[in-house]
């Protein structure tokens, strides 16, 4: 077996029992748990993007989540439009609010844009819960908007309302696909190639006629329009949306801690964040905290902190490193030797 | 083996097989609840599990539900974190892998709201001690049941002590000033007061939502001694209602009235936090140390032995809810959600440690609303044995021999 | 009669700005010194406020005289922070431009403290007990002013001024801001880094420690009571200029103001977006702040 072929079937391999899951787990919440691992698995590539490929750290991205959420929520609420075009709209905008804040803030040293993001986010949060209008649009404050469920029983997908399950998992495991596959054809690309040279050597990359600036933007709207979908689907899959659930620094921040632990800037770093970290926050939660209230929270900090500290960059490094060392044996090929 | 030793043999097996045979009969409920164990409403979450433990912990010492073969109670916690997601997550969880029979919860309204629209789609029934916001029961559903008042009645029943208390003493008041937390807890009381007030005739000189995790309450207060309002209404969370009554105090701002709503004001850090500066400050509350019912002050007592504070309002709730449950279950002998929850509908709960709440029965209406729960408003005062805690309306439910005072008095 | 609320307002802005300040100050230093954005200077805040709560509480000292007790236990905690925690990010990342990992670190630091402190304290709100100062106020006819916040006024003026005299006459002073202006230069000359970042670190979680014990009376302490405050921190360091003590003074003060007189104008709830867009429009068009130099790092 090549190696070629040793990642190929690997990967669908992988596919193929992701797609058979749910018919071997029947426990809506299973699948429940396991939808919430693919949605954190997606906002952090989508993440990644900027904080891995651009090589800052942004830190208020949930701002384009509740970006999403909100505008899919209000067009359906108020004109009745179907989620999924929301969804666009609502991508669209975020894509364009990025631009908003990448444009200046790009530019800034790493601990300000970090600032600068976490400001922005804040300060829409802010906005949307002091306000129950803005111009026609009711977003009704602290109170949050409440999506009406269809009656029990009922399915549409036109309203993006289902009565098992099986259909969101399905649609957002598409979603991760979709965006994993769009980041490798990235990583391959000018844009990839463009943004790594100038996250390490900005001077070089200028030299060489990369306009680094353009590219990040480029990225942050890219990140912006797909972390958008995300806030849709999350609205969709909890039919109710508040400030404080879209639009909070914590889950900023969570994305951001998960992308970091797993690896920032690879392919499979941030989704091997979000299938280690999140099992281990779910359960942790669920177990201890009738006993040791916020025991979850410290675990994520400290596993952050001795990532960090022992491998910064992530943790992905060294299991990819022991996927080649696998892939060596099954292959009889000596990696790093020619070939 | 002679015949005497077979006998004792076949008798002894029979006893073991016996024994085991009851000891599988013997079922437990399971009840689940979703609570905010950590997270900003973690101390209130904390106070409805000791309620309910205590709670469960006296039936099945009296034997359990003897209509089950006298089956134990069981509970299971899972935090919500005050975030709803979580909560749906955990209600999920709950019903599906843990197959509870029965959920309660969630204190946080925000919580409530979609958790309980998870146990209607299974059919689970969900007994709600607390959360206030009118639409939990409004929405048609048949598995819901909630024993507290919904939050237009806190407000109402804000208002009518509010006349009370003018016919009373012959006080004229005319300004009002709303001031709240910028929550959906405190947005929705402040939309209602505006109606209510507005409807009553009042002036509403101030409108102030303030940020309840603010460093400085001074601005506000500020606003609220220009105002120079007769009555000053507010909804606060723990930490604000401490800071806000310390600053108004420092500041010597001294409305006709000042009128709580309960959460913040209620929590019995509150008194600890802000000792005499609260004087004279009313709060409406489910219930009081003092309700002048039977039990209630030695089950407060019990309570306050094992876990150090009186009884709240959730507390009291939390732990009336388990003998609700307790109650549907001895007349539905049966473990199955349809009869569970037929029976909780046709609840008339009137005696027992459960009537310790400050109205007479427990009865749910058609929409799974307790139609009897009643409020009470208390006045901070201190009669000679420290502050406490004093209930003064309705009328009938006066602590015997205290009369209010009534306006406060100026600094 | 407007008018004596106005100047209320702009008194207490004054004096609650200056307290913000002098939380800020320990954040700028740490800053100006390693180039780095201790995110988890708010709980850092909240570990000194039930320090000195315990104190008082154990030893029934008044809270200004608990300082002494308060300030060197906060700065060995963060000394050994630096030691241990972020030492090792600097080492590893001695190549990388900027060091974003240890903003990273200190944000898990942030996590880990403030719900360690939720398991080991609980959640209640706790107020210090005995507390003499508490209602203290000083009447100047219509104007009422806070005692513990005039105290905490002084108090940041003495420790600004301190800091102040430490950094421009000691021996490490000048060490501290030799490395802060040019990190190898400063090492060339002998000046030990390592141990200039431990020194820089301790003294601002000490300031942090001054800090806590000035806002212990008047606030109730519980394991969240950072997080308003980290934030506000934060927005006072960029406007202040980072690494500049009169910048995070005078931040404080502007931020104070804002909150304060802003309400008379609108609710309270929006000076907070007040707060942020001032933040963003300082980043966008003068990221040194207001007496921030110009650095290349």
């Amino acid at each position: 077996m090549t190696p070629q072929s040793f990642k190929k079937t690997g990967l669908a391999l992988l596919v193929l029992t992701a797609l058979a899951l749910p018919l071997i787990l029947r426990s809506p919440t299973y699948l429940h748990i396991l939808i919430m691992l693919y949605l954190y698995a997606y906002m952090t590539t989508t993440w990644n993007l900027v904080g891995g490929f651009a090589g800052v750290l942004p830190l208020g991205h949930s701002v384009f989540v509740g970006i999403g959420a909100y505008t899919s929520t209000v067009l359906w609420l108020q004109w009745g439009i179907s989620p999924w075009i929301g969804m666009l709209v609502g991508g669209c905008l975020a894509g364009f609010v990025g631009y908003l804040i990448g444009k200046p803030t790009l530019k800034m040293r790493g601990a300000y844009f970090a600032l600068a993001t976490m400001a922005f986010v804040e300060g829409v949060r802010v906005i949307v819960e002091n306000v129950d209008k803005l111009g026609p649009f009711k977003l009704n404050g602290p109170r949050g908007l409440n999506i009406p469920p269809l009656p029990a029983g009922e399915s549409s997908f036109l309203a993006f309302q289902f009565s098992t399950k099986e259909p969101y998992y399905y649609i957002i495991l598409f979603m991760l696909m979709g965006v994993a596959y769009l980041t490798w054809r990235l990583s391959r690309s000018k844009l990839g190639y463009s943004l790594s040279a100038g996250g390490e050597e900005p001077e070089a990359a200028e030299a060489l006629g990369v306009n680094v600036a353009k590219c990040k933007v480029t990225a942050m709207v890219l990140s912006a329009f797909l972390t958008a979908l995300a806030g849709t689907f999350l609205a969709q899959m909890t039919l109710f949306i508040y400030p404080k659930s879209v639009l909070t620094l914590d889950l900023s921040f969570e994305l951001a801690f998960i992308a970091l632990i797993g690896g920032r800037g690879s392919l499979a770093g941030p989704i091997i964040g979000a299938l280690m970290l999140r099992p281990v926050t779910e359960f942790s939660r669920i177990y201890l905290s009738a006993t040791l209230p916020g025991m979850h929270l410290i675990l994520l900090g400290v596993i952050l902190i001795v990532v960090m500290l022992y491998q910064p960059r992530g943790l992905s490094e060294p299991l990819t490193r022991l996927m080649s060392r696998l892939q060596d044996r099954i292959c009889s090929t000596k990696t790093g030797g020619a070939q | 083996m002679t015949k005497k030793s077979l006998a004792t043999a076949a008798l002894t097996l029979l006893a073991l097989v016996g024994m085991s045979m009851s000891a599988m009969a013997e079922t437990v409920v399971k009840i689940g609840n979703v609570e905010p164990l950590s997270g900003p409403s973690a101390s209130v979450g904390q106070q409805g599990k000791n309620a309910r433990e205590m709670a469960v912990e006296e039936i099945n010492a009296a034997g359990g539900i003897k209509s089950l073969g006298g089956a134990k109670l069981e509970l299971i916690y899972a935090d919500s974190k005050s975030d709803p997601n979580v909560g749906v997550t955990e209600t999920e969880r709950l019903i599906n892998t843990d197959k509870v029979n029965i959920v309660t919860g969630c204190w946080n309204s925000g919580v409530t709201y979609p958790a309980t629209a998870v146990a209607e789609r299974y059919g689970v029934p969900f007994v709600v001690p607390v959360s206030v916001r009118d639409t939990i029961t409004e929405r048609g559903f048949k598995y819901v049941f909630r024993i507290a008042a919904k939050d237009s009645w806190w407000t109402r029943d804000q208002f009518t002590f509010l006349k009370d208390m003018k016919d009373e003493f012959g006080t004229e008041l005319k300004t009002v000033a709303f001031v709240y937390e910028n929550g959906d807890w405190g947005t929705g009381f402040a939309a209602q007061w505006k109606k209510l007030a507005e409807e009553a005739g009042y002036e509403i000189v101030l409108d102030e939502p303030y940020p309840s995790t603010a460093t400085d309450l001074t601005p506000v207060v500020n606003k609220i001694r220009r105002a120079r309002p007769d009555v000053l209404l507010l909804t606060s969370n723990a930490a604000d209602a401490v800071l806000i009554t310390n600053t108004l105090s420092d500041y010597k701002v001294t409305p006709k009235v000042v009128l709580g709503s309960g959460g913040g004001h209620a929590d019995p850090t509150f008194i600890s936090g802000t000792s005499d500066n609260a004087k004279f400050m009313f709060d409406i509350v489910e219930w009081e140390t003092d309700v002048n019912k039977p039990g209630a002050k030695e089950t407060n007592d019990k309570y306050k032995a094992k876990y150090g504070s009186n009884l709240t309002g959730e507390a009291v709730d939390a732990y009336v809810a388990m003998y609700v449950i307790a109650d549907a279950l001895e007349r539905s002998a049966s473990l199955e959600p349809a009869k569970i929850r037929d029976a909780l509908a046709a609840t008339d709960l009137k005696t027992g440690p459960a009537a310790i709440v400050a109205y007479d029965s427990i009865k749910f209406d058609a929409t799974g609303q307790n139609e009897n729960a009643a409020l009470a408003i208390v006045q901070i005062n201190d009669l000679g044995q420290g502050l406490e805690r004093i209930t003064v309306w309705p009328k009938a439910s006066r602590r015997a021999g205290y009369t209010p005072v009534f306006p406060m008095p100026q600094k | 009669m407007d008018l004596i609320f106005l100047l209320q307002d702009v008194i207490n802005g004054i004096l609650m700005g200056s307290i913000y300040g002098l939380v800020a100050l320990g954040l700028t230093l740490v800053f100006g010194v390693l180039k780095v954005i201790n995110f988890a200077h708010g709980s850092f805040l909240m570990v000194g406020m039930y320090v000195a709560y315990w104190v008082v509480a154990f030893t029934g000292l008044h809270p200004y005289l608990a300082l002494v007790l308060v300030t060197p236990i906060m700065y060995i905690f963060g000394y050994l922070m630096q030691q241990w925690l972020i030492r090792p990010i600097f080492v590893a990342e001695r190549d990388v431009r900027e060091p974003i990992t240890v903003i990273i670190v200190t944000t898990g630091v942030w996590y880990v403290l403030d719900n360690l402190a939720l398991l080991l304290f609980g959640p209640d709100y706790r107020a210090l007990s005995p507390n003499p100062l508490k209602g203290e106020m000083i009447e100047l006819g219509e104007i009422l002013i806070s005692t513990p916040k005039l105290f905490g006024f002084t108090i940041t003026v003495l420790t600004a001024a301190g800091l102040y005299w430490f950094l421009l006459k000691t021996r490490m002073g000048r060490a501290i801001r030799a490395t802060s202006l040019d990190r190898d230069a400063a090492s060339l000359m002998g000046i030990s880094q390592w141990k200039v970042f431990n020194v820089a670190f301790g003294i601002g979680t000490a300031i942090a420690g001054i800090a806590a014990v000035v806002l212990v009376p008047v606030y109730n302490v519980y394991p969240t009571v950072g997080v308003p405050f980290d934030v506000k921190s934060f927005v006072i360091v960029v406007l202040g200029g980072l690494g500049s003590i009169p910048g995070a003074l005078l931040g404080g003060v502007i931020i104070g103001l804002i909150e304060s007189i802003g309400p008379n104008f609108m609710t309270s709830t929006w000076t907070e977006a007040i707060v942020y867009g001032l933040f963003l429009l300082v980043l966008f068009f003068k990221p040194s702040g207001l007496f921030g130099q110009k650095y290349d790092w």
